[in-house]
């Protein structure tokens, strides 16, 4: 198959992955659309050894990290109440908090944690295409993903303890590189 | 057999399957008798769950048309930024012009390197995160672009080959600082990864070694040789910008 069919074949996946970490079904397009023109731009000198999709994903977070960079605390700032909230969700009440707490939790999980935990637990990909789209080592991988797991678990209240979700989370605390 | 409480680390690696099948079954053994290892598990299924259930009707969704036409190399119908987005980005552009460069002339002196670093990083910051115009000329029009640079700097301006590190030149672009016109260009991997290269005057000092700088993920490396300042800056591994800065250095000798 033509690359370029295999790219597009990728888009509903870098759709979907874009406006989780965005938040922003618009600002998730542009995402992916950069991240598209840089694929383009780039597709025929790449090496042929690594897997398209990581390297697609690697782009995006590439072109993800520059914008967090642009506008560096924009994640660490929505507040609880400030989250949208889409009526119509076909569930029960009680599930329907549930996920909005998980999203509140999500929102305010420090960068690269948000970005390793949706790779595994939303784009479904192994430990070793999260380490290669990520870019980094396996043992940084499950450390992100040790503690993104414990933060949104303390967050939902699930861990026994009562919910801290009030309290933003002070990005200086994350030991990441 | 060891009855210790499993870790985050190992129940991680046993949750995303990353284990072999000798280990998966001693943390298999482990776990009948670690009630709390086994709530652990139980709530990340659920944390999954509730991550594919929020974020699922983008995959059902056509995708857009003008995604599409990106990579059929038909001119994309950008969205057009709302006023917000330009304000903020004008907004952006002024604070690189007044907070990094001039108010630098007021601070209590740092050294000059050092604000040539700086100087370096905020123009990084502020062209490397450009969709449309990360570069003034692009290096299509190189023999023009260091004609050009050349006779602004008032010296031989010739961007190195950094190829050999996987990063190819996008273009180039002239920048106000303290020392008069000073260069940048902007250098761009397979994987999208933006590195850029400042050169200014630099008149005091000397020759000096390499030196680092770096605020936040974004780092950058600077020497001075022969009258001229010069950084490297990206968001990578100090050891990588080094093997950059090298090539640089070996070029423009």
């Amino acid at each position: 198959m033509n690359v370029l069919n295999e790219i597009e074949a990728l888009i509903p996946d870098l759709r979907r992955y874009a406006c989780a970490l965005t938040r922003d079904r618009d600002a998730g397009d542009d995402l992916v659309q950069d991240c598209l023109e840089r694929a383009l731009a780039h597709h025929r000198s790449r090496r042929p050894d690594g897997p398209l999709r990581a390297w697609m994903f690697r782009i995006l977070i590439n072109r993800h990290r520059d914008l967090i960079r642009r506008a560096p605390r924009a994640g660490h700032l929505v507040a609880v109440d400030d989250l949208p909230v889409e009526p119509g969700r076909p569930a029960g009440q009680d599930s329907y908090m549930a996920l909005r707490e998980t999203e509140a939790a999500i929102a305010r999980l420090p960068e690269d944690q948000r970005r390793a935990l949706l790779l595994v637990a939303l784009q479904g990909a192994t430990f070793d295409e999260a380490a290669q789209a990520l870019d980094i080592p396996r043992g940084t991988l499950m450390s992100r993903l040790a503690r993104a797991r414990a933060t949104l678990r303390t967050m939902t209240g699930r861990d026994g303890t009562r919910p801290v979700s009030a309290r933003p989370i002070d990005k200086s605390k994350d030991p990441s590189p | 057999m060891t009855r210790s409480a499993l870790t985050d680390e190992e129940l991680i690696a046993y949750f995303e399957d990353a284990l072999s099948s000798e280990r998966r079954a001693e943390i298999e053994a482990r776990l009948v008798s670690d009630p709390e290892a086994q709530a652990k598990l139980a709530d990340w299924a659920r944390q999954n769950a509730d991550i594919q259930a929020l974020f699922i009707e983008t995959l059902d969704e056509p995708v857009p048309e003008h995604l599409r036409a990106v990579l059929h190399q038909a001119p994309a119908p950008r969205r057009v930024p709302g006023l917000f987005q330009i304000a903020a980005s004008l907004a952006i552009l002024a604070v690189g012009a007044t907070g990094g460069w001039v108010s630098h002339a007021n601070l209590a002196t740092p050294a000059a390197p050092v604000l040539l670093a700086q100087a370096a990083i905020d123009a990084h910051d502020t062209y490397a995160v450009e969709v449309v115009h990360p570069v003034e000329v692009p290096a299509s029009e190189r023999a023009h672009m260091d004609t050009w640079m050349t006779k602004r700097m008032g010296t031989q301006m010739r961007p190195p080959d950094l190829s050999a590190s996987g990063f190819s030149l996008m273009g180039g672009r002239i920048l106000p600082s303290a020392q008069g016109p000073a260069g940048l260009y902007m250098y761009e991997n397979e994987d999208g990864k933006r590195i850029t290269l400042y050169i200014s005057r630099q008149d005091t000092g000397g020759d000096s070694a390499f030196q680092y700088t770096g605020s936040g993920p974004t780092q950058s490396l600077y020497w001075q040789d022969d009258g001229l300042g010069y950084a490297v800056v990206g968001d990578m591994p100090r050891a990588r910008l080094k093997d950059l800065a090298k090539r640089t250095y070996d070029q423009l000798l």
